[in-house]
Order: structure tokens, then sequence, then C-alpha cells
């Protein structure tokens, strides 16, 4: 048996790619949360060290401030100048939190911090146990050195960059790893399908030429009944061929676009599943307007062929198939079991079947979709349970007038 | 005579309206305290030293000032001893705290410091 190598399969299914992207954002909000914490602690650690280091120069500051407030306070009245520094910039506040006197570039001061950055100076607080001139609170402000901020910042960036490009090189290691399980179970399942299908081809045609050559004139009605079921049961087979066909060879072929008929193209295809139909007493009901596309013949009767036996499968006995063919759109409604309305965007998943009753492998509306988005057409699904399924396409582009 | 009368009548009219014109706190503090070794003003940034905000100064002030006793007096032991502690006030709550009120306006250091 041969496996050719499948190019469906070499890509992530969109289920895939979407838990692989859900994955990797959550991996990544994570990891940049992580980070930003280590970052403000790295930053609160060197803001800490700077204060502990201008501590000392600023209590020095405020000691020498105390001092020339006491003799202020022995001279007051005669002496009224409060005590200036070109070092530092001061203000005093009474027990009450009321100003005295500030020399303060910036007034929005705190009594609950020793030392703390307010725009681009430091507040070093100091309380007083003599309150000369009534000041129980001494501020004193200096202008920050801003090195100390550069460096720090610089050394969040350049080390949080890095660190967030190895540990989203080890998300992605992890992730490859994660999914290779899943991956395979799919090409596993890819890879039998191939292998498959080239098993079915002569069987299938033989079957098929030898019902159509035979001459039903001769039979009993039970053996009429007998070969219609024969008849169903390898079309559905063959039908099943092409999609699987299509999927593993016809797929990567070059496409030979020409102008189809649509209308002679859905009255082949009606009479073709005609039989299939039958066999649940589902009746078709056409509404066809003339309507050209310019498309590869194959792949549009692929989209059609799956659109009326997805139409046939999961409709009801005495069912109905409405086809509605207008210049620029191909409508085909069933009267069927529906989709759940939070389904609908997984219909075109590969191997998403909604009716574990019915046979097949899930895999033709994936090809109506492939095919759909390779010509840039559109799709709608509108599902009613219990009532049925509309899908609809728009072929602007590609129509005679288009 | 009729003159010295009429001069008389005139100078104790003008002292008693002159009087009349002071407020509380320089008709009862002022009079004793212009006597005392402390002045007013050194006593005032003691209280300041001591109590630092206005309504702490001012509610000391005014306890103090209702019942005067030597654990609250701010003064030294010598003062103390050679003065000893002054009697209670006889003022109303209300004539004390406008007294107090116009101590405070007069000596607050927020006014004067440049």
């Amino acid at each position: 048996m041969l496996v050719s190598k499948n190019k469906g399969t070499s890509l992530l299914r969109s289920s895939e790619k979407s838990s692989l992207l859900r994955f990797l954002a959550l991996y990544f909000i994570l990891v940049t949360m992580i980070l930003l914490l280590l970052g403000i602690f790295y930053y609160q650690s060197q803001e800490k060290l700077m204060f502990s280091n201008q501590r000392t120069i600023l209590s020095e500051y405020a000691n020498r401030q105390v001092q020339a407030l006491k003799q202020l306070h022995n001279d007051f009245p005669h002496r009224t100048i409060y005590p200036r520094s070109i070092k530092y910039r001061s203000a005093i506040y009474d027990i009450e939190g009321e100003k005295i006197f500030s020399l303060l570039k910036h007034d929005n001061i705190r009594f609950d911090k020793e030392i703390y950055r307010v725009g681009n100076s430091i507040h070093f607080l100091k309380t007083l146990d003599d309150y000369y001139l009534g000041a129980k609170y001494l501020f004193i402000e200096v202008d920050e050195d801003k090195a100390w901020y550069k460096e720090t910042m610089s050394n969040i960036l350049a080390f949080g960059t890095l660190t967030l490009i190895v540990l989203i090189i080890f998300g992605l290691f992890f992730v490859s790893i994660f999914l290779r399980p899943m991956r395979n179970s799919i090409v596993l399942l890819d890879n039998f399908i191939k292998d498959t299908t080239h098993e079915l081809n002569t069987p299938i045609s033989a079957i098929l030429a030898n019902v159509e050559m035979m001459d039903t004139s001769l039979m009993s009605e039970k053996n009429q009944k007998r070969l219609s079921r024969i008849n169903i049961a390898a079309k559905t087979v063959s039908h099943l061929y092409q999609d699987l066909t299509y999927l593993t060879l016809s797929h990567n072929r070059k496409s030979k676009d020409e102008w189809i008929d649509m209308k002679q193209l859905i009255e082949d295809r009606v009479e073709y599943f005609a039989i299939l139909a039958g066999a649940k007493k589902i009746t078709f009901e056409l509404d066809l307007k003339e309507s050209a596309i310019f498309i590869d013949g194959i792949k549009i009767a692929r989209v059609l062929d799956n659109l009326i036996s997805n139409a046939i499968k999961y409709n009801k006995r005495n069912g109905k198939i409405f086809i509605t063919l207008r210049k620029n759109y191909l409508q085909v409604k069933d009267t069927g079991i529906g989709i759940k309305s939070k389904k609908v965007n997984e219909i075109f998943e590969r191997y998403t079947r909604f009716n574990s009753s019915e046979g097949g492998f899930g895999i033709g509306l994936n090809i109506v979709k492939s095919i759909i988005d390779e010509y840039d057409l559109q799709i709608s699904v509108e599902s009613i349970v219990d009532v049925g399924t509309t899908i609809r396409i728009d072929f602007t582009k590609g129509t005679l007038d288009g | 005579m009729v003159k010295k009368i009429l001069l008389i009548g005139t100078v104790c009219t003008l002292f008693l309206g002159a009087d009349e014109d002071k407020n509380v706190y320089e008709r009862n503090c002022i009079p004793c305290h212009r006597y005392a070794p402390a002045s007013l003003e050194k006593l005032f940034m003691v209280y300041l030293k001591t109590y630092s905000g206005e309504l702490s100064l001012k509610g000391a002030l005014k306890a103090f000032l209702k019942n005067p006793t030597e654990a609250d007096s701010l003064m030294n032991n010598t003062f103390i001893e050679n003065f000893s502690v002054k009697d209670k006030t006889t003022l109303t709550d209300e004539e004390l705290d406008e007294a107090i009120d116009t101590y405070w306006e007069l000596y607050d250091v927020r006014k004067k410091l440049k």
C-alpha cells in the first residue's frame, strides 16, 4: 500500500491552532505577569538601596536644620529669618499637620513614611522631640539623582526581554511536546484513510458499472429493490471515495478553472443522488436560474455533492431539499435534524460529525470549506434544531458578470 | 475750684472710656504679666515648644488657666518657688477663649517667619 504524504495533515487543524494560540496566550500572560512582579521587586529593592544611601546624608541635613531651628526659636522674635541651605530645602509642620513654614518644591508631603520620592525630589521626614517654633515634623527635600532609576529600568527591560524570549522558546518547545500525541493520532487516521482509499477504487467502479449494465426489466420487483439498494450503497461508497480521493490526491493537483454551468451541474448531481434520496422518500425542489462560475469542475462538483449528500444524510424521512440557484448564489436547504447554534461554527472541522448514527468520516464539509476558501467565496450556515439547515454559497467573484 | 473738679472728672471719664475699648486679653492678662519676670511672648514660645499646634496649645492653656497646678505649669521650680502658681481665672469660658485667641494671633510665628 502506498502512503503518500498529505499536505492537509502537515498543517495544523484550526482547533489545534486555536488550542495552541490559547495556550501560548495564557503562557505569555503568566510569564509576563511573573516577570512584571520580579521587575517590581527588583525595582523596589533598588529603590530601598538608594533610600538607605540617601538616608544618612538626609539625616545629617535634618540634624543641622534642627539646630538652626533651635537657635531661631531661642532668638525669636528678634530674628525671624527661616534657616536655609543650598544643599537642601526644608519645611516644618506642627503636631496637627498644619504648615508652619515651607521652602519645598513639592508640597504633597507624607507623614506616614520616613523617606519617599515625590516628583523629581526625595523627601525625608524627621519627627522632633522639642517643638521648636511649634514644629513637630521637619521635612528635608533634595533633588533626586536619576542615575539609579535609569540603570534599574534598563536592567529590568534588558533582563526582562531576554528572559521572556527564553521562556517563550521553552513554551513553544513544551507545546510541541504536548501536541505531538494529538498530531500523531490525526496523522495515523489520515494515513489509514489514504491507504484505504487506494483499495476502494476498483471494486466500487466494478459494482457501479455492473449495476448500470444490468437489465432490470427481467427482474422481479423484489430483486429490483435489492439492486436499487446495491446501487445506493455503491454510490454512497463512491461519494466517500470521491471525497477521500480529493483529500489525498486532487487537493494538491493544479486547478483547471473553467466556466461551469451551475444549473446543468446541479441537475446532473440531483439526478445522481435521486436514488439515494428516494430511499428516504426525500424529494428535491429546484428553483434554478442560469448561472455560471469560473472554477475547477471537480472541485465545484465536490462542493455540490457534499451539500446534497449531507442534506440527504441528515434529513428526515419524507423530507425535502430545496435547491435555489441565482446568478450570485447557491442555496441548499433541508428539512432535517438541524444543528445546535453553538456547534454551527464547528461543522467545517475535519472529522466532525453531528450524528454518529449516520455514516461518513466527517470530511465532507471540511472539503467544501477548503474549496470555498481557495476560491474566496462566502459560505454561511443557518440551522434550527429539528427544523433544518440552510447552507448558502455566495459566488460574486467569478460569475459571468463578476 | 470748679475748673479743678471739671478737670478731674474729664480725666476719670477718659480713663474709664479707654479701659472699655480694651479687649479681654488686654484687660485681664497684660496688667499682671507686665510686671512678671517672664514676658507673655517668652511664655508663648515655651507653650509653642511644648504643645506645637494651635488647637493643642489653646486647649492646654485654657485647661491650665481654669485649674492652674504646679504639675501642669511649664515654669521651672525656681520660678514657682519665688512666684508660686497663679490663681484660678475668674473669666468665663467665652472670655477665656477670646483672650487665648487674641494671644495666639498676637504671637503666632507663621505670620512672622520670613
